[in-house]
């Protein structure tokens, strides 16, 4: 009965001893005499990693970090052990991220290339790069951090929204249904518009269409023009029509010449002209104004008459003086 | 009632308190300086060992195997919508291993183991084996408590921890046959957050209920008076103390251990 009971004891003790470290190594996943690769990333943070935390390349879990020690210079040196056979990424980084919105942290191993535009994560791999082996790494924002900022947009949001509440009463509802009213009437002339615009349009178009294909003969046309003219060429008209240009351009310019002294003489006797007549203008003047003898005989009857008579007189002198001229001329010597 | 007698009465109440707590105190100590004498309990050890753990292990597996089968479909329960059901085997995991199977598995064999020893050396007391014991020049605590003692604080872990699995694979099980949820998905759930201080915890917390229920039980059986009658309020006594002491075990290892800790 004693042996028995030592047996049952015993037996119990190794079954559930072995049971249980047998299921705690199932879940943890330990491996034993597989040959893993071990590397080394500098962080600044770690963030919510953890020792188990998987290890992942581009998306298949590939090992699981294995270790983590406070290093100098305010860095977090993280050991990960590898799965055998996996081989890294050219130019690998260490991205330490959140895998899910419940906590779950995995590091992901990737290219320098294949990071992305984040500025913040480009800082930390360069702050965290040297060339001792390890590779450098940085720590995405979790989701308490990207959900604060998230808070803050969305007590932005609120308070926004609020004011807009505040701000929306019962009259502000009344014109905006009829700005709104407005609007649709407005849309409804623009449609209109646009569609007789648009019509306009295609009547342009269309004229435009047809302009260009005047330019297209016109262009022909001279194409056949310029054919004929190398034609030309060939024979020496145009050099003899260019000649002849030349000799009319020659006479052209003698005759402009020729203007030009005349125009400059018509100028002068312009000058001249318009002095006599101002001249003329105060004789006329004066005359009209019964100024001087002339002035006085044309505006004098009498002196006209006197005048005349004296004219009359004097002509029958003249008569008599030719007929007796021995009456007026006496001419002696001595 | 005069003031004197007032002050008189609150006096002897305070003076029983102190006296069982003293009691308790005397007889821990007691036991631990008879643990010296091997010879006496070592032939007994495998025994009670037996008694305690061995044959606990029926009603402590079939406790955590409902317990997995329960918990698996109340977390479906809880998380449909909201919570991936990868995370059924997150909580099965930690709750089974961390705190049910412990304190269920505990409560459990406070009933068992704890009336049993209670019953059986009140038994002895009031039929005065326990003083022909002495009259042999047996010591009691060292015949009698340490081989129960030591058994229930080895033994206990050995059933909890067969509780713990049973309980997981149960939550495993209904998982993939009830809820639907591959066994894939349960195991990345129960790998998730899985620690060594998990088992280790529930464990140690385990261990100290075997003790205390062990230790428990001792004391009120070899405190029994008065014949049958005695003898069943030992064996009461020694449950429901031993309950009481679990659950203040079990708020206490989570104040010393998870309180501000980070494993």
């Amino acid at each position: 009965m004693k042996r028995a009971n030592d047996f049952a004891v015993g037996l119990t003790i190794i079954v559930g001893t072995a049971v249980l470290i047998g299921a705690t190594l199932w879940i943890k996943q330990a491996d034993f005499g597989r040959d893993r690769s071990t590397v080394v990333a500098r962080f600044h943070d770690v963030g919510g990693v953890r020792i188990g935390t998987p290890v992942v390349v581009r998306g298949v879990r590939a090992g699981r970090i294995e270790g983590m020690e406070l290093a100098d210079s305010a860095f977090v040196l993280a050991k990960m052990a590898l799965d055998p056979g996996v081989m890294l990424p050219p130019d690998p980084v260490v991205l330490l991220n959140e895998s899910s919105l419940f906590g779950e942290w995995q590091a992901t191993i990737t290219s320098r290339d294949a990071v992305g535009r984040d500025e913040d994560v480009k800082r930390q791999i360069a702050e965290t790069s040297r060339d001792d082996g390890v590779l450098p790494g940085a720590t995405l924002p979790d989701i308490a951090r990207l959900t604060a900022v998230a808070g803050r947009i969305a007590g932005d949001v609120a308070s926004v929204a609020e004011r807009v509440e505040v701000a929306f009463d019962d009259q502000a509802a009344r014109e905006m249904r009829a700005s709104v009213r407005s609007f649709s009437e407005m849309s409804t002339l623009l449609a209109q518009t646009v569609r007789e615009q648009s019509n306009n349009l295609t009547t342009a178009s269309s004229d435009v269409r047809g302009g260009v294909q005047s330019l297209v003969r016109s262009a022909e046309l001279l194409k056949a023009v310029a054919e004929r003219f190398d034609s030309s060429t060939s024979r020496g008209e145009v050099k003899q029509i260019v000649g002849d240009a030349g000799e009319a351009a020659r006479q052209l310019r003698e005759a402009s010449r020729r203007i030009a002294v005349l125009s400059a003489q018509l100028e002068r006797s312009q000058v001249r002209l318009e002095s006599v007549l101002a001249t003329s203008d105060s004789i006329a003047r004066k005359i009209q104004a019964g100024e001087g003898s002339l002035g006085m005989l044309v505006n004098d009857p009498t002196l006209y008459r006197n005048a005349d008579s004296a004219l009359r007189q004097l002509n029958l002198l003249l008569a008599d003086v030719q007929k007796n001229p021995r009456r007026y001329i006496n001419l002696r010597i001595f | 009632m005069t003031t004197a007698q007032g002050i008189t009465t609150l006096g002897r109440w305070g003076r029983e308190r102190v006296e069982g707590l003293g009691r308790s105190g005397r007889f821990v100590g007691d036991t631990l300086v008879a643990a010296r004498d091997v010879a006496t309990w070592w032939p007994q050890a495998t025994l009670h060992a037996r008694t305690l753990g061995v044959s606990s292990l029926p009603i402590a597996l079939y406790i955590a195997l409902f317990t997995g089968i329960v918990l698996s479909l109340l977390a479906s329960y809880s998380f449909t919508g909201a919570v991936p059901l990868y995370f059924v085997g997150t909580l099965v995991e930690k709750t089974i291993t961390m705190e049910l199977a412990p304190v269920l598995t505990g409560l459990a064999l406070a009933g068992r183991v704890g009336a049993n020893i209670a019953a059986e050396l009140g038994t002895m007391k009031v039929t005065e084996q326990v003083d022909a014991l002495e009259t042999l020049a047996y010591d009691p605590l060292a015949y009698l408590v340490v081989p129960r003692v030591l058994a229930g604080t080895l033994m206990f872990p050995i059933v909890v921890g067969l509780a713990m699995v049973v309980g997981v694979a149960a939550g495993w099980l209904a998982s993939i046959l009830l809820l639907g949820i591959s066994s894939e998905e349960f195991v990345k759930g129960l790998r998730l957050f899985f620690t060594v201080f998990d088992v280790r915890y529930g464990l140690v917390k385990s261990a100290s209920f075997g003790t205390a229920v062990a230790w428990i039980g001792c004391m009120q059986g070899l405190g029994a008076r008065g014949g049958a009658q005695g003898v069943g309020r030992a064996a009461t006594s020694a449950v429901v103390y031993s309950a009481v002491v679990i659950l203040v075990l079990d708020a206490f290892w989570a104040v010393v251990w998870l309180l501000g800790s980070n494993p």
